[in-house]
């Protein structure tokens, strides 16, 4: 797999154009630019599908589109699954001589797209073994429809409809692991990645399209509407996310796990928690043990990941 | 809307937010919801207040799951409800069938948008036909109830759980964007009591009592169809009790206004305070229930009017209904608005003009 240069992906086109209506310091669209940068080579075209949720809203509104390569809305809970019908009509012209293109076929969802009401497709697509690549941004709750909890939601955190008040502390259940879910279906490639690191993100895009069968990406993608920070913090966030190991960046290639970025130093969960209005309520007695919980649920998870790549690193010797 | 106002503390709230507050004042003790714009106040006000007053709130992972986790409610014997928009109404349709096979009740509010598929966010009346010919699979009907202002809505969701209990049945709140977004100011405090009927088929344990079965799977064709038979005659039973309605103007109107909800609350402008004097006498008829459809009274006074000028968000469904009651007596005319437009006075009165004067 050709790796390309900084140099060359800044004279490449942007596939996603400015000018569409994501909120100041929206991670989402810098994310899909990476996404789309990495995957559209000189010989390879991208074919995207996209579930209702933020970027589709904002990047759609018809009769404009921001996107330069061909789209396919359907509906919320269907992303995978219109994607696999294309994918799989894609191959049936192949194999008929009718097309000889080389597509990439991606598809994205936000958090309640994925993490919820489109997990069941999501499922059935990766298993069944489709050519394409699944796309999460992750941003953790509907921002689009005005902060309402997900299965991604990080436990404490604020949103319309788990309130925080003063027997409430926001979220009282922990965010789904939806990462080691899709793990679970033995794809040939799954990873955690994030706007911050533009390079990581997009190695993983790249290996993603290069490998024949399923293969799911979930990016993190702060926003600063519905985590209440000011908007041009989305990066230090995002920085930050992994520096508290609360979004490890690794990949598991085959079922063998490599983690990306191993902070020197693993920043305490306070930072993290403190850096955004969302947890503001975290910070009484009532709800101090929480913030311990929280920070426990992340050490387990970093030390679980830790021990699966040594273990991989083992069986490989 | 003043002169309708009952008495009691005044509170300016949204079409969203009261219908959650009278949900919860009507006994509602269960709501599953999922998030869809125009009805997000809805859910985000039931978070906030159900649990605080005894009652439970769950986000669902999609449509399909809250609606059958309102038919898992209804089935333990509790009021519940659930809410969406015309996107996420059409995926509950599987569980709103189900729940009529299992002679459940339930109250689910449709705060319409504009379709067909994602279409946009604004206020439509496109899921008309929908809410009135039952929706879902399967031989049935849902009643259907049309609010046209904030305080209506309130009182039509209070209403829709009495009679969802009373009849064992969905029941249908079709409000659309316009009504659940808008805020006016709203009573609430004439609402008595909840007084649920009694439950003696709800699964709430044994102990002292004959099992209760509730299903909607009925293998013999002969018992599903004295099943379907027996629900006929049910809405037989609603068809002749529960029309509502309303008709705003002079007696001896020569010109009808038909139109529901948002639409309805144009043609009333006309009505009361119109931008012209106009060389007829005008009157609006306006259905409440829409399942069950005031026929008869359309059919009474079509007999002595010149013409009706339907007015609908969509393409023009409750016309249907309309010219079936109206049977000929007299001809019948349609302004449709579409994809989130809503029609103004003036459009309204201009072609009034052109049609009969």
């Amino acid at each position: 797999m050709a790796t390309t240069s900084l140099k060359q992906l800044c004279e490449m086109p942007d596939l996603l154009s400015g000018g569409h209506a994501a909120c100041p310091g929206c991670a989402g669209p810098v994310a899909i630019r990476q996404i789309l940068l990495a995957a559209q080579q000189d010989d390879t075209y991208v074919v995207a599908s996209i579930s209702t949720g933020c970027m589709e809203v904002s990047t759609t509104v018809y009769p404009n589109s921001a996107w330069r390569i061909p789209l396919f809305h359907s509906a919320f809970e269907n992303s995978a699954a219109t994607i696999s019908g294309a994918e799989t009509a894609y191959r049936s012209l192949k194999k008929q001589g009718k097309i000889d293109k080389k597509i990439a076929f991606i598809a994205f969802g936000g958090d309640g797209g994925t993490y919820d009401i489109g997990l069941q497709s999501l499922s059935g697509a990766l298993e069944r073994g489709h050519n394409f690549t699944y796309v999460c941004y992750d941003n953790e709750a509907y921002m689009n429809t005005g902060i309402q909890r997900s299965g991604s939601t990080p436990k404490g955190a604020f949103t319309t409809t788990a309130p925080a008040g003063k027997v409430e502390p926001g979220k009282r259940q922990r965010k789904k692991n939806l990462t080691a879910i899709v793990a679970a279906h033995d794809i040939p490639y799954v990873a955690q990645a994030s706007p911050h690191r533009a390079r990581d993100l997009m190695n993983k895009v790249q290996k993603a399209v290069a490998t024949e069968g399923a293969c799911f990406i979930n990016v993190l993608s702060p926003c600063p509407r519905g985590w209440r920070y000011a908007p041009d913090q989305t990066f230090q966030i995002a920085k930050l996310a992994a520096d508290t190991c609360v979004w490890p960046l690794y990949e598991i290639e085959d079922g063998k796990l490599t983690i990306n970025y191993k902070p020197r130093e693993k920043k305490p969960m306070l930072d993290w928690l403190k850096s955004q209005g969302r947890f503001r309520h975290l910070f009484t007695p009532q709800n101090e043990h929480l913030v311990e919980e929280i920070q426990q649920d992340v050490d387990r998870e970093w030390q679980r990941l830790l021990t699966l790549e040594a273990m991989g690193k083992e069986t490989a010797q | 809307m003043d002169s309708e106002q009952p008495e009691g503390k005044v509170a300016l709230v949204s079409g969203n937010e009261a219908a959650g507050e009278a949900a919860i004042r009507a006994g509602c003790r269960f709501y599953a919801g999922y998030p869809i714009t125009p009805q997000n106040e809805l859910t985000a006000y039931i978070a906030d207040q159900l649990p605080l007053r005894g009652g439970v709130f769950i986000q669902a992972e999609s449509e399909l799951a809250a609606i059958n986790m309102v038919f898992g409610a209804s089935a333990a014997g509790t009021r519940a409800m659930t809410s969406s928009s015309s996107p996420g109404i059409s995926l509950k349709q599987e569980g709103i069938s189900y729940m009529v096979g299992c002679e459940l009740p339930a109250v689910i509010i449709n705060v319409q948008r504009a379709g067909p598929g994602l279409g946009n966010i604004s206020p439509a009346q496109g899921d008309y036909y929908q809410a009135t010919r039952g929706g879902g699979h399967g031989d049935y009907r849902c009643i259907s109830l049309a609010p046209f202002s904030v305080q209506e809505v309130c009182d039509l969701t209070y209403l829709a759980f009495d009679l969802a209990d009373a009849y064992r049945t969905p029941v249908i709140l079709l409000a659309d964007g316009m009504i659940g977004q808008m805020m006016e100011p709203v009573r609430f405090d004439h609402l008595p009591a909840p007084s649920p009927t009694p439950r003696p088929w709800a699964l709430t344990g044994t102990p002292g009592r004959k099992r209760n079965v509730i299903k909607s799977l009925r293998l013999p064709p002969e018992e599903l169809e004295a099943f379907n038979l027996k629900l006929q005659d049910v809405y037989a039973t609603i068809e002749q009790r529960e029309v509502r309605l309303e008709v705003t103007g002079p007696d001896d109107a020569e010109v009808l206004l038909a139109a529901y909800g948002t639409s309805a609350r144009i043609c009333r402008q006309i009505v009361e305070r119109p931008l012209r004097q106009l060389p007829f006498k005008v009157a609006l008829f306006r259905p409440i229930t829409l399942w069950p459809f005031p026929t008869a009274k359309l059919a009474e006074l079509a007999e002595k009017a010149r013409g009706i000028l339907v007015v609908e968000m969509s393409a023009g469904q409750m016309v249907d209904d309309v010219r079936m009651a109206v049977a000929g007596r007299c001809p019948i005319e349609l302004l449709a608005r579409m994809g989130g437009n809503i029609p103004s006075a003036a459009e309204i009165t201009e072609k009034l003009i052109t049609l009969f004067a």
